[in-house]
């Protein structure tokens, strides 16, 4: 039996429940309420010590990472295949799955935290003390706050972002090969936060996110609730080395 | 930019593999290994990253992004170095490098990921800070800010700039550092559980880390060494042996393969036969 450790339907941890909804798989369900920092509790800890949703448990095992155990649940579970149907999609697929990790995500939370503008209390900030060294430092950077020029960086990469998802889309209105995929699924809950950030998106990339929302999985993952409440998740840092 | 003609196409002449890169380096060497552990022919285009080709006018229209390596095969253009590896393993026959199994394939892309996000950036930092600054001092300014605004990437750009003004903070270099203590504990734990970092068989994961990880005989004796990292020591001894890692090894200018020639005269490790 699979159980998942998320955050609701928002970010990665919707990333995992779509493709669960999709493949039809059951799952004993663990929801964790990251607007308390519940991500960074002693007990959750104990399931992932990096702090972060979504976790998926099968068998014994404990998998990270939502692109990687994304691909894990299409290896294992290959009805309905969404990794891609040639290697050039799967190669499309994995160029999201870095894409979304590497640009989209960090540059998300940053423009995120800094429209969030409450500061967290002492019982987060304990958690944050728990955390592995390279996490506790880019949660240290984001207590500092990030300056303006941050910000629209952060901002600038995500309007790149939402031009490179419209390049993708052209050919076939999909982000890899001919169809639905793993690449729509990692992309779609970050891209679906840009318009509520103030980012404008191009026509092609608004028609995707219109269809995406309409699929059944879709709806049954994400329920009645919208996109937009989604908590920050800093991710990688950017450019210690070029 | 220059084409090497030592390898070309195919026996068929059916398809069309070329790979943009630098030195079996790191994210450079990713492609070169993993092609040579397949034996599968390509036409090497050599990029000096030293004289700053990955970002001339003529490499940014294979990769607008100015970044190494870039392969195109049959007119398709990869650019990201590790869903590369795994497109070459998925593309082209060969013996299989990534494990059948979707739980040590998670744990494969695992290592590659703490590989790519954590370690590498942390020893090209600590190196290219020894190595390449100080080429960089007593520069014309102006010439340098020249250079920069070629840099398409902005997190790029701001790497470079720290490099060339020599303004590196030293708690990031004491970070690093302290991040490849760690990696190097790490690995040698991995390797204590398993022959090879994801599972029984060789894997994507272990070309990904003995591409920067190969010159740590050398670089960090008194971290990486028989008594200190035995497991660690050993799968070096086994990556050095291969026959596919050496043959990419020679690729390039020398710089990279003479490191390695290097390391394999520690290790005890000699030359496979061609």
């Amino acid at each position: 039996m699979i159980a998942l450790y998320h955050g609701g339907p928002s970010g990665h941890s919707a990333s995992l429940l779509i493709a669960l909804a999709e493949k039809g798989l059951a799952y004993k369900d663990h929801r964790l309420d990251l607007a308390a920092f519940a991500q960074h509790a002693p007990d959750f800890l104990a399931v992932n010590p990096a702090g972060q949703v979504p976790v998926l448990r099968e068998g014994g095992r404990t998998l990270t990472e939502t692109f990687f155990t994304l691909l894990y649940l299409d290896e294992r579970y290959p009805d309905p295949p969404l990794g891609g149907a040639d290697p050039e999609a799967r190669y499309t697929v994995q160029k999201w799955g870095k894409y979304v990790e590497t640009h989209i995500a960090p540059n998300l939370a940053i423009v995120d935290w800094a429209m969030r503008g409450q500061a967290p209390d002492e019982a987060a900030r304990a958690g944050f003390e728990r955390l592995p060294p390279e996490r506790r430092a880019l949660w240290a950077q984001a207590l500092q706050g990030f300056s303006a020029e941050e910000v629209q960086a952060a901002r600038a990469a995500l309007a790149k972002a939402a031009d490179r998802i419209a390049e993708d889309l052209a050919s076939t209105g999909w982000l890899a090969g001919d169809g639905w995929s793993l690449a729509d699924i990692i992309v779609f809950p970050h891209a679906a936060r840009f318009a509520a950030l103030g980012l404008t998106v191009p026509a092609t990339v608004a028609d995707w996110l219109e269809r995406v929302g309409q699929r059944s999985a879709v709806r049954q993952a994400l329920g009645e609730q919208s996109l937009v409440a989604a908590a920050a998740t800093m991710g990688p840092e950017r450019g210690r080395w070029g | 930019m220059e084409a090497s003609d030592a390898d070309h196409r195919t026996a068929t002449g059916e398809t069309m593999l070329e790979v943009y890169t630098w030195e079996p380096n790191a994210n450079s060497g990713k492609p070169l290994f993993c092609l040579k552990e397949k034996q599968v022919p390509f036409v090497f285009h050599y990029i000096d990253m030293g004289k700053r080709e990955h970002f001339s006018p003529a490499f940014l229209a294979v990769n607008r992004d100015g970044t190494i390596p870039a392969v195109v095969h049959d007119g398709f253009v990869m650019t990201e170095s590790t869903p590369i590896m795994e497109y070459i393993d998925d593309a082209f026959d060969g013996p299989a490098l990534r494990p059948a199994d979707p739980y040590w394939r998670w744990r494969m892309r695992q290592v590659m990921r703490f590989m790519d996000n954590q370690v590498a950036p942390s020893l090209a930092m600590l190196a290219s800070n020894r190595l390449a600054a100080p080429q960089f001092q007593g520069a014309d300014p102006a010439e340098l800010k020249r250079e920069l605004d070629k840099i398409p990437l902005p997190e790029r750009r701001a790497a470079w700039e720290k490099l060339m003004f020599n303004k590196t903070p030293p708690a990031d270099l004491d970070e690093s550092a302290r991040r490849v203590r760690e990696a190097i504990r790490h690995f040698d734990a991995l390797l204590a559980e398993t022959p090879w970092l994801a599972g029984p068989d060789f894997s994507l994961a272990d070309i990904n880390v003995i591409a920067t990880f190969y010159g740590l005989p050398t670089s960090q004796p008194e971290q990486v060494n028989a008594q200190a990292t035995p497991h660690l020591w050993d799968w070096l001894r086994r990556c050095h042996a291969r026959p596919g890692i050496q043959q990419a090894f020679q690729l390039g200018k020398g710089y990279i393969g003479q490191r390695a020639a290097e390391a394999r005269r520690l290790l005890g490790v000699g030359e496979a036969a061609a």
